[in-house]
């Protein structure tokens, strides 16, 4: 029997295992989400590796349990320190995540001044000095499309948002661990 | 009554403006004055005042409580354009009093001129105050929003979208709610009839000062409409989603806040963090293997003498071949002793076999494909190579169909 697979298959599942955000408007991000492949995709990852495929409006990517949970954390920390620092400015960061670029200089100045955050910074090894930074925006975020690099600069891409999602998530999943914590100032 | 002359009011107004300020302030925020307020604040200015915000009606006196005299209170929100946002229950009272007024006009239309009259410049008047309420309002939750907006009280995350929500649900969309302009049922709708109606007595009324009424009612309506529209768009395009965007904002900001404060970024392993998949190693023989693997190999090569020795030692040269063995078990089916059968084939095979390579063909009984029945009855075989003794039970095999 042969299958007839969409038009760039093989990159498609290429990207998608790699870890990579697939984005709008690009061509891979329309074959996937076209009425005909939507299905088709859905099913294949699951069957074939039993993840999750989710299609957003702006990024297509792929969940499991197979979590690559250092690098989601040490994101999440950079991107949660970067919000709080343009928070401190008076400038709204969920519209310049969206559409600011970013020099290193201007991403150094933020974590170099941040001290609310000094000590995480300090921590951790992926954030706590200009080449490690260096190095999580253009290696670790540039590879999963997280960032777009432009010129000297960087963007970040839409799929930024699967991390704010994931904040707002956990004002939720906090409140549900607080609950089931029993309460350790009673015996 | 107010024996002073209104222009020493108006003096005394200006004189003290500063003070006036700091009042109007306090009882905007707490609704009244406190004692002790009020005397500290006199007493920066001079104490022979206090009777004269008094005497000119400014201040009033209840019970232990100071208030400043809607009269004042309005001018200074207006001079100094901070109106505290009224309740929707507190506008929906004129859009209770139009629609009576102009039940009434309708119903008495032909009777007592005079009333009339008095109905139409009433309802003109309450359609002002209806219109310039609203604007207030919008204008003063506007800066309510964008004062939130900067914090410039200083309040944390949790708070801002505590606030963000109440300006929502109690203010913004209830007074939405009464000037939409898609909403059938809202005062957009009543003026818009009350406009119609106003059009037509304007032009066929038998009365023409009743005639000049109704083009004065039916152009400031037309003024009215025009206004509510708009501050039905700056509700909608610009309020509404101004604090959406607040509460968004601080939601999201509260999220990191505690990723970062409880200590998910420390425990990742017992901590919930953002699905990011594991990037895929590629496992499958690459077709440069073998370059790729001699090429690893000869950077440590040594360019030494190598000498071979040859072992004398010998060597059991007999290798299990599961599929071949599998084979012939399916071809000789059913299998009425599948040790004896095992014994036999290995015998034929390879004559100095030993106990582990018994054991090889053996382990064929745990395949899928195989249905086993016990036989209750045991045997013992020997073999004699490595003089081992097996106490074995009688298995039939048959092929499993399922």
């Amino acid at each position: 029997m042969k299958i007839n697979y969409p038009e760039y298959h093989y990159e498609i599942v290429k990207k998608l295992l790699d870890g990579k955000f697939i984005l709008y408007p690009g061509n891979l991000y329309k074959i996937i989400s076209e009425q005909e492949n939507r299905e088709f995709y859905i099913d294949f990852f699951q069957e074939s590796f039993g993840y999750e495929l989710k299609i957003e409006t702006e990024f297509i990517y792929l969940i499991s349990d197979n979590t690559d949970e250092k690098t989601s954390r040490d994101i999440m920390i950079f991107i949660s320190i970067l919000a709080f620092e343009i928070d401190k400015e008076g400038k709204n960061f969920i519209e310049e995540l969206n559409n600011s670029l970013f020099s290193l200089d201007r991403i150094n100045q933020y974590f170099e001044n941040s001290h609310s955050w000094s000590e995480i910074i300090k921590e951790n090894k992926q954030i706590n000095n200009s080449e490690s930074r260096k190095s999580l925006i253009y290696n670790t975020m540039l590879k999963r499309n997280l960032v777009e690099k432009i010129g000297e600069s960087f963007q970040f891409t839409k799929a930024h948002k699967v991390f704010l999602d994931f904040a707002l998530e956990l004002i939720e999943k906090d409140k549900n661990e607080e609950a089931h914590t029993p309460n350790k100032g009673y015996t | 009554m107010i024996k002073a002359e209104p222009k020493t009011i108006l003096y005394f107004l200006y004189q003290h403006f500063d003070l006036l300020k700091e009042l109007f302030v306090a009882q905007s925020k707490n609704n009244s004055i406190d004692y002790e307020f009020l005397n500290n604040e006199i007493e920066k200015y001079g104490k022979e005042i206090k009777s004269q915000l008094f005497e000119y009606h400014i201040l009033k006196n209840i019970n232990d409580e100071y208030q400043i005299t809607d009269v004042y209170y309005n001018l200074f929100e207006f001079i100094l354009q901070q109106f505290k946002p009224l309740l929707p229950e507190e506008i929906k009272k004129y859009v209770q009093s139009i629609s009576q007024l102009f039940f009434n006009i309708k119903e008495d239309i032909n009777k007592d001129k005079n009333i009339l009259i008095d109905r139409i410049d009433s309802l003109t008047n309450e359609i002002d105050k209806f219109l310039s309420q609203v604007k207030n309002n919008t204008a003063s939750l506007l800066v309510k929003s964008k004062e939130l907006k900067a914090n410039i009280d200083n309040i944390d995350y949790e708070e801002k979208i505590h606030k963000a929500s109440f300006w929502i649900e109690y203010y913004i969309t209830p007074l939405n709610n009464i000037i939409d302009v898609q909403n059938s049922e809202s005062i957009y709708n009543t003026l818009f009839k009350i406009s119609e109606y106003a059009n037509e007595k304007r032009m066929n009324y038998n009365d023409e000062n009743i005639r000049l009424k109704f083009e004065r009612l039916y152009n400031r309506l037309k003024h009215t409409l025009v206004e509510i529209r708009l501050q039905s768009e700056i509700l909608v395009n610009e309020l509404i989603p101004l604090i959406e965007r607040i509460k968004t904002e601080n939601s999201i900001l509260k999220g990191m806040h505690i990723y970062l404060s409880k200590g998910y970024w420390h425990h990742i392993k017992d901590k919930p963090q953002c699905r990011l998949l594991k990037k895929q190693r590629d496992n499958i023989i690459s077709k440069d293997f073998v370059l790729t693997t001699k090429e690893y190999f000869e950077q440590f090569q040594q360019e030494e003498d190598v000498f071979i020795n040859e072992d004398k030692h010998e060597f059991n040269d007999w290798i299990f071949d599961k599929i071949k063995y599998k084979e012939r078990i399916l071809e000789s089916m059913p299998i009425e002793d599948f040790f004896e059968w095992s014994m036999n084939e290995i015998k034929s095979d390879f004559k100095d076999f030993k106990t582990d390579n018994y054991f090889s063909i053996v382990s064929l009984l745990f395949e899928k494909d195989l249905n086993i029945e016990y036989q209750n009855k045991y045997k013992k075989i020997i073999i004699e190579n490595d003089n081992t003794e097996l106490k074995i039970p009688v298995l039939k095999i048959t092929k499993n169909e399922n």
